[in-house]
């Protein structure tokens, strides 16, 4: 992982500030604290949904931080013979030079593809996969590419990410399509005016002849299109970071280069009070029982019940912001 | 028009299909009920576990359960030329699909999936290896996935390989590594999914420990898996993995005797 090179010294210092009683950390913060999150949900308006989420910046002139923009864009697919037809999810996760200044292109291809790939496996999965990606059935479908770009990291970069992806997504809307189907036009020169014949009457109850949509088009609407579905079930994530006996939440940078090991955990609320878990990792060289892991894993979970509720409310606020203040607003001016 | 994406091979045809074989046409595998033939749902797979079969590296180790089959070669501790001091060794794990290992071939370069089975892998080794016994050094594992059979089934029988062709090259460690992996299928936990088991699971866990010293070492869970069941999923995948540790101490043992 790509931590800020600390001497013996510093992190034996750091290591025993965790473990004092009282615990002290450089920020004066107690070990279940986290920094300041903000967020902002659609940002950038060329893509379907967007989200910055920023943990730990200087409230006074907004430096510092670890900063994370996301962005959801949809793109039509066709859908291959036996493939599904319900859409894909792909993320990705690009991390900027400037944000790892220390480490060299090679070391930083590493660390996008790990990060990559530990959002990828999490939010493709099929249990979390929204049902409204499909266009029209067997042919085309949506293809709904995450991309997230770490602009600066100070610390805690998985829950970062988890929270902006989960922000992106809330913040989705796929468009409106509407199926269309392609008919040949009636033959002129059959009884344009000489003869009556009965034209062939088509019955509602003729089911023979089934309408298939062969394309789409898009309707003109008002809005950006429908909420993407499932959205209450996107994760949210936790890491515990160990050092021998105590964890702790919410790492600055030296205090991840201090601790041994970590232990990241993913869940998803589809029903508020039962959470699942959609992901785990441990990263690190530090021991654990499997005692310790089992107890870890209960703290993470009530830790994730407070940060859920938080993280909900800040987004139906966001989304308040976004649609009714802005409505209000402009019926002021007028 | 591009002639050859890679010239140094002959590239077929642009599009290609794998052929479908006709008694494997069948219902998508969510409508089939899968039953398991041979084991239990509590069972493993036997496990053929071969150390010191590639003479020419410091120790290495050849696995097959079933359909999954690993080679391993461990080379170390050797010097690490370029990186910086480091009081502690490194470990280095390089994992490759070879190109006819899964049902769709493998592009014969570095792949992506090879990398995130590798990080796997490593974290499982990371707290065994005594690494503060070789500063400087580097110890490289090479594995080649000769057949595979699920990711998760990779990881496990990867890290069991790794772990009897360390031992195999006389490197201090604290224990031997072993792994197991569960698949949640409706209420049952299954061990020691298949491909095919995995794909209609809910949600799969692997762990990887010491049960000698009864540390785990790693933990890679995905999908969707209630808390109450991923607690049961460590308590069963930790009892199997006591199993395989007698296991894979025996096959070191025999191999040394035939040493000797």
């Amino acid at each position: 992982m790509a931590s800020t090179s600390i001497s013996k010294a510093e992190k034996s210092y750091i290591q025993a500030g965790l473990l004092a009683n009282p615990p002290r950390r450089a920020d004066g913060r107690s070990l279940h604290d986290f920094r300041v999150i903000s967020l902002e949900t659609g940002f950038a308006p060329l893509s379907n949904g967007s989200a910055h989420l920023s943990i730990g910046r200087n409230p006074h002139n907004g430096s510092g931080g670890t900063d994370i923009m996301a962005s959801v864009k949809l793109e039509v697919e066709s859908v291959e013979d036996d493939a599904s037809d319900r859409g894909r999810i792909v993320c990705n996760v690009s991390c900027s030079p400037s944000a790892y200044p220390h480490l060299t292109s090679g070391a930083l291809d590493d660390l996008q593809y790990d990060l990559t790939t530990v959002l990828h496996q999490t939010l493709s999965h099929p249990s979390l996969h929204p049902k409204n990606l499909s266009i029209i059935p067997r042919k085309k479908s949506w293809l709904l590419n995450l991309d997230l770009l770490v602009t600066a990291d100070a610390g805690n970069i998985y829950d970062a990410l988890f929270m902006a992806a989960r922000a992106a997504l809330w913040d989705t809307k796929v468009p409106r399509t509407r199926s269309v189907e392609y008919k040949s036009p009636k033959s002129l020169s059959s009884a344009s005016g000489d003869m009556d014949v009965d034209q062939d009457t088509t019955s509602g109850f003729d089911t023979r002849n089934v309408a298939h949509a062969t394309d789409f088009e898009l309707p003109d609407y008002w809005d950006e299109g429908e909420i993407l579905e499932g959205r209450e079930r996107w994760p949210v994530a936790i890491t515990l970071n160990l050092v021998k006996t105590i964890h702790f939440l919410d790492a600055t940078l030296q205090e991840e280069a201090s601790c041994a090991s970590r232990l990241l955990v993913v869940h998803s609320y589809e029903s508020p009070t039962s959470p699942t878990v959609q992901s785990m990792r441990m990263l690190g060289s530090e021991e654990l029982s499997i005692l310790n892991l089992k107890n870890l894993i209960k703290e993470a979970e009530s830790y994730t019940n407070d940060m859920f509720s938080s993280f909900t409310a800040k987004l139906e606020d966001e989304d308040f912001r976004r649609n009714q203040k802005a409505r209000e607003r402009f019926g002021k001016r007028r | 028009m591009q002639s050859a994406f890679d010239r140094r091979r002959i590239n077929g045809p642009e599009d290609s299909y794998h052929p479908v074989f006709a008694n494997k046409i069948q219902e998508s595998p969510s409508n089939v009920h899968i039953i398991r033939e041979n084991r239990k749902i509590s069972d493993i797979r036997p496990i053929f576990l071969q150390p010191g079969l590639i003479s020419q590296a410091n120790g290495s180790a050849y696995i097959e359960m079933e359909s999954m089959k690993i080679a391993c070669s461990v080379y170390g501790p050797r010097q690490s030329k370029n990186t910086a001091y480091n009081e502690k060794g490194r470990l280095n794990v390089e994992v490759k699909f070879a190109p006819y290992s899964c049902e769709l071939r493998r592009s014969p370069l570095r792949d992506a999936e090879d990398r995130s089975i590798a990080v796997a892998i490593q974290q499982a080794l990371l707290s065994s290896v005594q690494l503060e016994h070789f500063p400087k050094s580097t110890i490289d594992i090479f594995l080649v996935i000769i057949e595979a059979d699920g990711i998760e089934g990779c990881i496990a029988s990867g890290s069991i390989a790794a772990s009897t062709a360390l031992a195999d090259a006389g490197i201090d460690m604290y224990g031997l590594v072993t792994s197991c992996a569960t698949a949640v299928i409706g209420t049952d936990l299954w061990i020691d999914p298949t491909q095919e088991e995995s794909n209609t699971a809910s949600g799969t866990l692997i762990l990887s420990c010491m049960p000698a010293l009864g540390i785990v070492t790693n933990v890679w869970q995905s999908g969707r898996i209630a808390p109450s069941e991923i607690l049961a999923c460590i308590d069963a995948c930790n009892d199997r993995c006591t199993d395989i540790h007698s296991v894979v101490a025996q096959a070191l043992l025999d191999s040394a005797h035939n040493k000797i």
